[in-house]
Parts: structure tokens; sequence; C-alpha cells
């Protein structure tokens, strides 16, 4: 099992290689890269005039295009600049934000708290919300909880998370002022105790909290739930109770167990929850995330960005998807893997 | 006093309409202590009911107890509360189920599984104790290196030896009653052979009685000391498994020997069938269930249910021309 994983591992690399020549082939034949837009904003800025004009419309001299192209690197062929950029990422590089000449670096770790923050309760609150949730319901199935909060689930399922965030700011952040209407802070933060800081956190992120929650509760709540029910008309449930255990001992020892099995190897692939953030709703709260720095950097062509934020989020990936391997290795017993041997 | 006695069972199924069906319909046995009775039917006919109301095992809320009482030595289990029914689960009475790769839990290792039994019933003893117990039922029930079984899965063993498994689990406590709910029917004919020897010797040992539900009737006359014909919920027949067997007097057993075939039949020769079906639960005739199939339907068996009655001392048959039959 261990060489299934070493092979795993190893796979990461041609995997990551893949996704990132694939994006950085993408920036490199999409109109409007970094060199037009600073041409643009030249000439809008009406500064044109010292500047002699060149043949083709532009305002830089060929020889200044040249050296605006060697800058960010393309005036070299496709591969061999990509080449240049992954020896860059092994060295912990991520090179130069086009946008703010800061390296990316800097500035996706400025927003990380942010985007953990938010990534973190999100995963938190799914599983503790979903996990007992789906038990309730598996265990008393056609209850009124049982569809009560299936309509609930489905509901917050089917609504995009915009709608649930611009509700939610205008009911309670518009009409009755009970949150803030958005950002991570408030502006005097600095001011106030350890206390009053925790407290506007909290009001700050209870909104885009539910924003972000409605819709993940459906798909855990009921994977939760059709596994619990399927264990307990299990065989093995008659057999516990004619060994002499009682119903509750017989759903926590055998049923509650093996109906986890599912819920913890999908465990794996949330990880990259963790830096997600969807940029809609960091854009309806103005919260300064990962998801909202991804969105603009595209749409600004800031590709040393696109491409810094890319690494980071498919790697987490990767490893996400081995670390489910593991776990559904280390919960069922019937899962080997590699070895051939067993179911 | 007999070990266990049922009197009058009666078991009900819910169906989709929401009404409420006798399938067993007021039965009653006696099994003695240290002895097999072999309860035979076809599928369907309601021997697992039968056998899993005892332990008040039956799936609810599809299936349940309508009527009638269970006696264990005296004790009325069939009303006792949950608390003292767990006492006797898997203590004093254990059950063996049908199929072997369901009726344990996948997730588990065998001794956990065993070791189960034994900590809910005999919580002072060390687990120590429990460890050595458990290699001592797996030798007993012939699992060869039982050290090495000891921390295996269910999917690594055989279906043959995951019923022994199951054996071992039920006799974990040495238990007064073993219900065997066709344990070897999941299993192929050589595995089954072994099954039934190694039950026959384990009761022999521990002197324990069995209730053996089976449709096999060479089986069932291998194994039973009494037996138990059910036809459509109801026992047709009752009495000394070799009496049965060398002259049965209800027309539903005596269709059933007829339909065997023996070791002298011919080959090519057709094989004898019962005509007809079991009536469905639905609509269940108010008269002898059988009479739609048997040969010597009379009026008075579409309108009257048949009583047991006693042809012997022991032995009862429930047909209302028993006596023409015979002669």
């Amino acid at each position: 099992m261990t060489g299934y994983f070493v092979r795993r591992f190893l796979l990461i690399i041609p995997t990551f290689i893949g996704i990132t020549l694939l994006v950085f082939a993408i920036t490199r034949v999409v109109p409007g890269g970094p060199i037009e837009r600073m041409m643009t904003q030249i000439q809008l800025g009406g500064e044109t005039g010292s500047l002699h004009r060149s043949q083709g419309g532009g305002t830089l001299s060929d020889e200044q295009m040249e050296e605006l192209k060697r800058y960010y690197g393309f005036d070299k062929p496709m591969l061999s600049s990509y080449a240049i950029w992954l020896k860059k990422v092994l060295q912990f590089d991520l090179g130069h934000s086009t946008r703010y000449q800061d390296p990316v670096w800097e500035i996706i770790k400025e927003r990380f708290p942010i985007s953990i923050f938010y990534g973190l309760s999100t995963l938190v609150l799914t599983y503790a919300v979903c996990i007992p949730l789906g038990l309730a319901k598996g265990m008393y199935h056609g209850s009124t909880l049982d569809s009560w909060s299936s309509a609930v689930v489905f509901l917050g399922y089917a609504l995009p998370s915009y709608v649930i965030g611009i509700a939610l700011i205008s009911l309670f952040a518009g009409y009755w002022d009970m949150f803030p209407l958005g950002g991570f802070v408030s502006d005097n933060y600095e001011e106030f105790s350890a206390w009053g800081k925790a407290k506007d956190i909290f009001s700050h992120a209870v909104l885009p909290l539910i924003a972000y929650l409605a819709g993940s509760f459906a798909v855990t709540t009921l994977m939760m739930k059709n596994s619990l029910m399927d264990n307990l008309s299990a065989d093995y449930m008659r057999t516990a109770a004619a060994k002499g255990l009682s119903r509750s001992e017989s759903v926590r020892k055998h049923a509650l167990r093996n109906s986890l099995i599912p819920v913890a190897t999908s465990f794996g692939s949330n990880i990259s929850l963790l830096l997600g953030g969807s940029f809609l709703i960091e854009t309806i709260f103005n919260i300064d995330g990962i998801g909202l720095l991804g969105y603009e950097a595209i749409i600004e062509r800031d590709y040393p960005i696109v491409m810094g934020i890319l690494v980071i989020s498919s790697l987490l990936y990767l490893l996400g998807n081995i670390l489910s391997d593991i776990c559904v290795a280390l919960v069922d017993p019937r899962i080997r893997f590699g070895g051939g041997r067993g179911a | 006093m007999s070990l266990l006695s049922i009197q009058n069972l009666s078991v009900s199924i819910l169906g989709d309409d929401g009404i409420a069906r006798e399938l067993v319909s007021s039965i009653s046995f006696d099994i003695a202590a240290g002895e097999t009775l072999g309860l035979v039917g076809e599928s369907g006919c309601g021997k697992s009911l039968t056998a899993m109301s005892i332990l008040d095992l039956l799936p609810k809320p599809q299936a349940s107890r309508s009527n009638g009482k269970v006696l264990f030595k005296g004790e009325d289990i069939g009303s006792t509360n949950q608390t003292r029914l767990r006492q006797i689960r898997g203590k004093n009475i254990a059950v063996i189920f049908q199929d072997p790769m369901t009726a344990l839990n996948p997730v588990q290792s065998v001794a956990q599984q065993i070791g189960e039994v034994l900590r809910i019933h005999f919580p002072e003893q060390s687990r120590q104790q429990h460890g050595q117990r458990i290699l001592e039922l797996l030798r007993e029930v012939g699992i060869p290196a039982p050290e090495a079984r000891l921390s295996a899965y269910p999917h690594q063993l055989s279906g043959g030896m995951r019923q022994r498994v199951m054996i071992a689990m039920a006799l974990a406590c040495e238990p007064d009653l073993l219900i065997a709910d066709e344990p070897t029917t999941a299993l192929d004919v050589t595995i089954q052979s072994q099954i039934v020897r190694l039950l026959k010797g384990l009761q022999a040992k521990n002197g324990m009685a069995m209730l053996f539900i089976t449709h096999d009737l060479a089986l069932v006359s291998q194994v039973s000391d009494h037996i138990a014909v059910m036809y459509a919920g109801k026992i047709a027949e009752y009495g000394k498994a070799r009496d049965v067997f060398a002259t049965p007097h209800h027309p539903y057993t005596q269709s059933l020997l007829a339909a065997l075939p023996g070791i002298h039949h011919q080959a090519k020769s057709p094989l004898l069938a019962l005509e007809g079906q079991v009536p469905a639960i639905e609509n269940m005739p108010s008269g002898c269930r059988f009479a739609n199939r048997c040969r010597y339907v009379a009026e008075l068996c579409h309108n009257k249910t048949p009583l047991a009655e006693h042809i012997s001392e022991t032995n009862t048959v429930a047909c209302h021309r028993w006596k023409e039959i015979r002669s």
C-alpha cells in the first residue's frame, strides 16, 4: 500500500505540469495581455504627447515594446518561458504582479487569513451540521423533522449563493441593520479589545458564512442520511440485536461507524475548499479574499497572480485527492490499494 | 416442562396499502431441552418470521407479532421488557442467520465481533479471558489456524468460514437454545454437510436445543428429533421426525415427500410436482389454506379451518380428512 501512495505522490508531478502548462498556454494566446493593457493605460492617461508615435498606432517605440516583452518574458517561445516560470516556482518564486508590482506570494499571503477563516469555518460548520442532521434524519426517516429539514436544505441548495447573499444583506444589514454591510473587519478594528475584535470578526462573518453554507448542506446531509439508512437495514444490525445489544448501542457501534465511511472519504477533496472562496460572495460582501483576487487578476490579465493561485489551489486539490484515498483505506478494511489482495 | 413453548403465535405483515395481514397464523409447538425441532416449509411460508418472532427480531414496522405467547423456561419472553429480552438474546437463545456474507459486520474483525457477545454478557471477565475464549471458540468450530484469523475481516474468509464464525459467535455464551435460520442455504453442498455435522456435534457436546429452519427435507431428516411442516403460515403436521417421514398424514407432507427424487429415481423420468400455487396473502382462504391444491379436498375444507388433531401422543396433523386419507 505504501508503494501505491508513493506512486500517487509521484503522479502529482506530471499532473501539476499538465495543469499549469495548459493555463500558461491559454494566457499566451488570449488577447489583451499585460502589455496591451499598459499601452491602453498610457493612451488614456493623456501623457502620450511626449512620446513619439510608433507604427501600428501604438504609443511606444519598438525598442520599448521589446523591452516590455523581455520584462514580462514574452520575448521567448512559450515552452522555454514556461520552463523559466516553472524553474522559478520550484525556487518558491511566483514572480511579480503586473498590476501591483509586488511579489505574487506577498499578495496571496495577505489574503490567506481571510480565505482560510471562511474556508475553515465553512468546512467545520458543514460537517458539524450535516453529520448530526443526516443521522437524525436517517434515524427518524419520514418524521416532521426529516421533511422540514429536507425542505430547508434543498431550498438552500437550489438558490444561487449570490441571491442568498444579496437577500441577506438587504434584510439584515439594510432593513434591520443587525449586521455590517460588508468587509472582513470594521475600519476602527485596531482600537478594539481582544473580545471586541472577536465580536467584530464574528458579526462581519455571519452573513457571508450563511451565504457560503446555504448550498453546501444538501449533499453531505443527504449522503449521511442515505448511508445511515442503508446500514440500519443491513443484516448485521439484526445480528447485533441478536447478540443482545440495545438499539442505540447497535446503531452507535455498528451502523454509525459504517455509515461515516462515505462521508469521511469525501473529506479529503473538501480540503481544497479551504482556499476556495466564491468571488461572487466576496464581491457582494466586499471581502478581500483569494476568490476576489483571482477574479480580478483574470479580468486585469494579471497572469503571474492567476498562475500563482493556480499553483496553490491545484496542489491543494491533488493532495486532497490523495488524502481522500488515505481516509478510505484507514476507515474501511475492505479497501487495500495496489496490493491485489482483499476485495 | 419444555424449554421453549410457542402458543398460538401469529405474525402480521403490514402491506403497502397499510393493512396488516396475518401471515403466520396461530401456530404452536414445543422444544424440549437438548432436542432439535426441524421447521420445514417452502419459501415464504413463514418459517423465518416464526423464528425471528421468538426473540422479537422481526423487521419492524413491516412485521410484528400480533398474537400468542412465547414461553422460555416458563417465562413469558414475548411480553417481557426489552432489558430482560436483551439479557436472553445471545446468552440463553442465540441465532445463526441464513447469509453469513451479510450477517457479519464488514468492517469489524472476527475477534471484535465474537468478543462483543462476551463483553455484553460477561462484562466482569477480563480482556484476556475473552481473548482465550474467542480462540477456544474458533478452534471448536473448526477454523484452521485460529490465531491468524482473529484479526481477519469477513471479506477475507470464505462463505463456510464466515458461517463458522457466526456459529462461534452464537455459541460464545453456551446458549440453551440455538435458532438456526437456514444456516446452510447460502453455502454449497459440501460445506453444507460440514456445517450440519459441526452443529450436531456441538449440540451433543453442549446439550443445547436447536430450532432448525430449512426447506431441505433431506437435511431436516438428518438433523431433527421432531419436525413441524409449515404451509402458508400454519403448521400442517407435527411429530417425531421418523414418524413424519415414514407415514406422513397431511396431504401436503405426502406431496412434499413424493416430490423428493430418490436415489433410485429413474433418470429423465418426470419429477412429481405439486400442482397450483400457495394462496397470496391478500386472499387467504377462510378454510384450509391447502384446499386449492389438495387431492382430497372436500366441501368442509373450504369452509372450516382444520385444527391440529392428535394422531398419536406426540404427533398432530391439521387436516379434516386425515383419517379417511390414511385408509
